[in-house]
This record gives C-alpha cells, structure tokens and sequence, in this order.
C-alpha cells in the first residue's frame, strides 16, 4: 500500500518521480547503502526487543514472583523495616480489604507478615544433633498468595508444599538443616509483646534463592504464624495485584487516598528502586549503542549522496539551465535521501520483526551473572519505539543529505555545466 | 526592438590572482527570427557570451535586455524562470537527463512550470513527430544515437516555445552527415516556427547556413563582413573554407 502510494505520488510530482529512478540508477552503491541502514535498523530494533523481553522479565519476576505490584503497610514500617516491627501491624478486616478492592484496577489482594526467629528441626536419618536456627520468615496465606505473586511457586523445589501446616525453607535453611520434606519442625519467635511462643509444623520442601548469598530464609502459612505471633486476624502487609502495570501509580495514588494517613502505600518500583537503576543503565547503554549504529548508517546514507551529487554536476547544471530552481534542487536530492531511508528502513523493520519474533517463538534462556536461576526473555517490540526508529532513519537520511543537497542546490549553472 | 540587446558587457574571471577578461565591452542586437552564429578562436569568449545571453552567469558590468526587459541584477530564481519561459538550450554534448525517457526528457521544461499534462502530452508528440522521434518516445538517451540524442535536445529547447534558442556548438559531437540533418532541421525549426536561433561554433557548415555571422575575437565583437571574416580568418587561422 505505501509503496503504491508512493508510485502514485512519483507519476504526480516529477520531482520524486526522478528521486526514485536516480536511487535506482547505482544499483550496487544503492543496495549497499540499503543493506546499511537495513541491519542498522533491524539491529538497533532487535537490541531493544531483546532488552525489552529481559526488563519485563525482570519487572514480571518482581512483581510476581515476590513483591506484588503495590504493598501496603501501617505508616513507618517500611522506615523500620529491618527490625521486623510486629508493633506495626493491622486488622486485615472486611472493612480494609472493602477499600482496597474498591479501587478501580486492583485484581487481588494478599495478606502477609515479615517476621524473624528461629526454626529447629527433629532429628532426622543422617542429622541426629537438631540446632536452632535464626531465620527470616515471610508468611502468606497459601491460596491467595498466587492470586498475588504466581511466580512465587516457581523457586520452589519439586514436589513442595505449602498449606497451613507446612513451611518452605530457602535453600540455605534446608542444606543447613540437611532438611528432608515431612520433617517436623519447630518455630519459634517473639510476639509483639516480647513473648516467646513455639509452633509445630512441617517441612513441605524447599525453594531456591534468587540471588546467591541470600540470608536464611523461609515461607511460612500466615494461620500458623498468626498462631505464633498471637496476632489472630492482624498482618504487616498488603500485597496487591493490579489490573493493568502501566496504571500502578494512579492505582496507588487511589490506595493513599482511600486508607488515609494511617497507612503507607508503595508501588513495585518505590520498594525495589535498585531494579528501576538497572533497567535505566540498560536502557542507557542500548541508547549509546543503537547511537552508534544509526550514526555509521547514516553517514553511510552522507556519503552515497555526496557520491551522487558529484558524479551528477552537469546533469544539475543541466537541469538549472531548463529552469529548475535552487529550492528545487535540494528537493530533488532530498527526496533521494528520503527514499533511500525510506526503502531501508521498510527492510529494516522486516528484518527486525521476522528476528525478534523469531526469537521470541523459542524464547532466550540464560542464567544472569549472580543469578541462581535460569530466566526466560521474550523479546518483543513497542509500536511507540518501532515507530521512532523508523522516524530516525528516514529523518535521519534526509538530515544528513542536507549538505550534499546544499552543495549542489548552491552550484553556478555555468560551473555545474561545465562539471566543476 | 531587438529580441536581444546588450550594451557594453565585459565579463573577467579570477586565476589565482589574475584577472582575465572573457569579454570587454560586446555590443550586440538580435532580432527576433535571426539565424546567427557567433564564431571565433578558442577562447575568444563566444560561450561566455552565450552563457550570459542564456543566464547562465552574470556580466560583471554592461546592460542586458531580453524583448525590452532589463534583466542585470535579477536573482537566481528568477532568472531561473526566465530561462524556463524565453530560452532553449543546444548542448554540444546533448546534456540529457539519463533516468528519463524521451518524451519525458522533452516534457521535462514544463513540467517544472506544472503545465496541464494532457495538453503537455499532445504538443509533445507533435513535436517529437516534426523532429523524427515518434518511435523513440520511450527510450532512454542511452539507447539513442548521437544525432537521436541531439534530436531530443531540440525538442526540449523548443518544448517552451521560447523566445530565442542558444546553441552551443551543437554539431561538434556528431559526424558530418548527422551534423548535415541537424542543421537542417534547425534550419526548418527557424523557418517554420520563426524561432530565434544563435550559435557559437567553429563549424563552418554552419557558417556557410548563417543569415548572419557574428565574428569574436579576444572578448570583442568584429563587423560582420567578409573583410571582418577574413581578418578573423587570419588572426585565428581558422579554415573557413
């Protein structure tokens, strides 16, 4: 369709019509100057589909596998989040969670407490000297915790458990342990009220930690730790699901508006700033790179212009001398530029697309550096950023064709007549 | 009034330092229908006079009137318009445009100035058939031979119905029987359409053709006749024969 457009528009203006065949006239320079702005486009395009398939990764990791989109605590908590304030705690009733799923984009809520304290296991075949381990626990209730976070599951070991006699033990906890499923375990830990209190449960299996190093950790049912803690019906947190990502900050700011001071209300991004520094430095050096590759691929356009206007003086001359005004002239080399940016660009965006679906029909597999766990990336393209690159290369092309065209717009009749 | 008038006209070009005067102080009227040749020496200044003539440079200093109109001082553009409107160019080495076809070679002039196309088309193959194109209208210059080439230059020269058409030695490219048919056909042009034709050459054939012959030598112009002629026959030691 654009290309017949573009036929029809060449038979209109004599000029483009010019435009097209002089890009067709050095068919070898013109498809080398293509297959340059062609892999420079589908290059950068791939690049960003690539990038964009690991960020969303990384964000859909997040978000779904540990901190859900927004979380909301008693004001403070997160200030003193380290010491596990229990004091910090709320009334998870009908009436709060009414206000939450009162606004507009949350798809499902989350209870959970962070809490500290120590875990024991029975002496098992091969263990026979049970210590006590300090641990970090995060509890959650087992069948609305995936409604939240459904990628949580997936750093479990096969065949664990979590009901509300089972707890999981990160990776470290259980090979401290030496840790066998079905083991009975002790927990104990402090109320808010500085008690000691014991709760009997089981090992349901283990789970991989996300980067390596984590401290002790483990994922307990919230009855059981609501047993433990004595905090019948009270929780620390939040965790919501949303709709729609693009809207979480006005679905947050809808949160603080309906559950008022006494409660703080923090999107994925506030709570995990680090990810955000990193998918900024990603983007920046992909901006940096990409940069490069339209610089070298337009300036291979630049050159193949300046080829042209020189080889074609007389011809200018000639074409001045039956009336073709300056404006004209660098039209007319203008619109070469253009479609030569045009034709690569269209070739690029194939290139590109036929890529990174390609890539993304397989899907990449790799473990990050540091990471315990290999990550599926999807690459794939935003309209918005295909958009920009198509932009950039047929701007661009025109861009940097403006001195040639200039040059040869500003030549005497007499002196390009003469070929000088 | 004549079609063209130039009074005192000198044009210098820079060498390095150098000055060298191309043209000091032409004097010269054309009259509308004339059949002319301006002929010389290398170097004696008859193109730079065309390319003043065909607006294609500037004189440095003297008065140019074309059909009464004072043209020193105009601009780029406009006397890109003029060109396009009054005048018809004639190049030695044909100066086709070689990614269009005939017929869109000779369309060319005017559709710059958007004329209506349908119009455009007819005037066109009426004039490819008066200069002995219609079965080329398609080719590219490419695949024409020189007299074919030089066919369609004519044509495009006269696509505008301009006021007066330059030639610069237009036979010097071709052999002697194709120089034979252009001429003749310029000949017929200037008959039939009472189009102004002006040359510069070193061709005698087309001295010989000339109603008027205008004599250069060293930037001036030299009388018309045959004692003029003879003088510059000797200065030069062209073969006038």
């Amino acid at each position: 369709m654009a290309l017949r457009l573009l036929l029809v528009a060449s038979v209109m203006n004599p000029l483009l019509s010019m435009a097209l065949r002089n890009v067709l006239r050095n068919r070898r320079r013109t498809l080398i100057t293509l297959a340059a702005v062609t892999i420079g486009v589908a290059a950068v395009g791939t690049i960003r589909g690539v990038l964009n398939g690991l960020q969303q990764s990384i964000v859909r990791g997040s978000i779904e596998g540990t901190l859900g989109a927004i979380q909301v605590h008693r004001t403070g908590y997160l200030a003193n989040v380290l010491s596990t304030p229990l004091s910090l705690d709320f009334e998870a009733d009908e009436a709060l969670l009414g206000k939450v799923r009162s606004v507009k984009g949350v798809k499902a809520i989350a209870p959970r407490i962070q809490f500290a304290g120590s875990l024991t296991l029975s002496a098992t075949e091969g263990n026979d000297a049970p210590e006590a381990l300090f641990f970090g626990a995060l509890a959650v209730d087992p069948l609305l915790e995936p409604k939240v976070c459904p990628q949580r599951s997936t750093f479990f070991t096969d065949g664990t458990v979590l009901d509300d006699t089972h707890v999981v033990l990160g990776d470290a906890l259980a090979a401290a342990f030496g840790a066998k499923n079905g083991a009975e375990a002790i927990l104990l830990a402090p109320d808010r009220d500085g008690s000691l209190n014991g709760e009997l449960a089981f090992v349901g299996g283990a789970m991989r930690a996300i980067m390596p190093g984590e401290m002790k950790i483990a994922v307990v049912p919230l009855s059981l730790a609501q047993r433990l803690l004595r905090m019948d019906g009270r929780v620390t947190e939040l965790a919501i699901a949303v709709d729609d990502l693009t809207q979480v900050v006005a679905i947050a700011e809808q949160l603080r508006v309906v559950l008022g001071p006494a409660y703080e209300v923090h999107t994925w991004e506030e709570l995990a700033p680090e990810r955000k520094t990193i998918m900024g430095i990603q983007n920046g050096v992909s901006a940096v790179v990409s940069g490069v590759f339209m610089m070298l691929m337009l300036l291979g356009v630049a050159n193949t212009m300046l080829m042209s206007v020189l080889e074609r003086t007389r011809e200018v001359g000639t074409m001045m001398a039956v009336g073709l005004t300056r404006g004209s002239v660098l039209w007319l080399f203008l619109l070469e530029a253009l479609v030569l940016g045009a034709m690569g660009a269209g070739g690029g965006f194939l290139l590109m697309s036929v890529i990174t679906l390609g890539l993304a029909s397989k899907g990449i597999h790799f473990t990050p550096p540091s990471a315990t766990m290999a990550i599926e990336v999807i690459p794939f393209l935003t309209p918005g950023f295909t958009v920009v690159v198509l932009f950039i290369a047929m701007g661009g092309a025109v861009l940097f064709a403006l001195y040639p065209a200039f040059r040869a717009s500003r030549l005497r009749p007499v002196q390009a007549l003469a070929g000088r | 009034m004549a079609l063209i008038s130039l009074k005192g006209i000198t044009k210098s070009y820079q060498l390095g330092r150098t000055s060298v005067p191309a043209l000091r102080g032409v004097e010269l009227d054309v009259e509308a229908g004339e059949f002319t040749v301006v002929m010389g020496p290398s170097g004696s200044g008859k193109t730079t006079l065309l390319n003043i003539i065909g607006l294609l440079d500037r004189a440095d200093a003297g008065s140019f009137k074309l059909d009464g109109e004072e043209l020193a001082g105009r601009d780029f553009n406009d006397m890109a318009a003029l060109r396009n409107r009054k005048i018809g160019f004639i190049f030695q080495s044909f100066n086709l445009i070689p990614v269009l076809d005939v017929r869109e070679n000779i369309e060319f002039p005017c559709l710059l100035r958007k004329e209506d196309r349908t119009a455009l088309r007819k005037r066109v193959e009426l004039l490819a058939e008066e200069v002995g194109l219609t079965s080329v209208l398609k080719h590219r210059p490419d695949e024409l031979s020189g007299g074919q080439r030089q066919r369609v230059a004519i044509a495009r020269a006269l696509v505008t119905q301009p006021e007066i058409v330059l030639a610069d030695e237009p036979t010097a490219n071709l052999d002697s029987g194709t120089s034979e048919q252009i001429l003749q056909l310029m000949e017929r042009l200037n008959a039939s359409r009472g189009v102004t034709f002006l040359f510069s050459t070193h061709d005698p054939r087309i001295m010989k053709r000339a109603r008027r012959v205008v004599l250069m030598a060293d930037g001036k112009l030299v009388d018309g006749t045959a004692a003029a002629k003879a003088e510059v026959q000797g200065v030069s030691g062209l073969d006038h024969s």
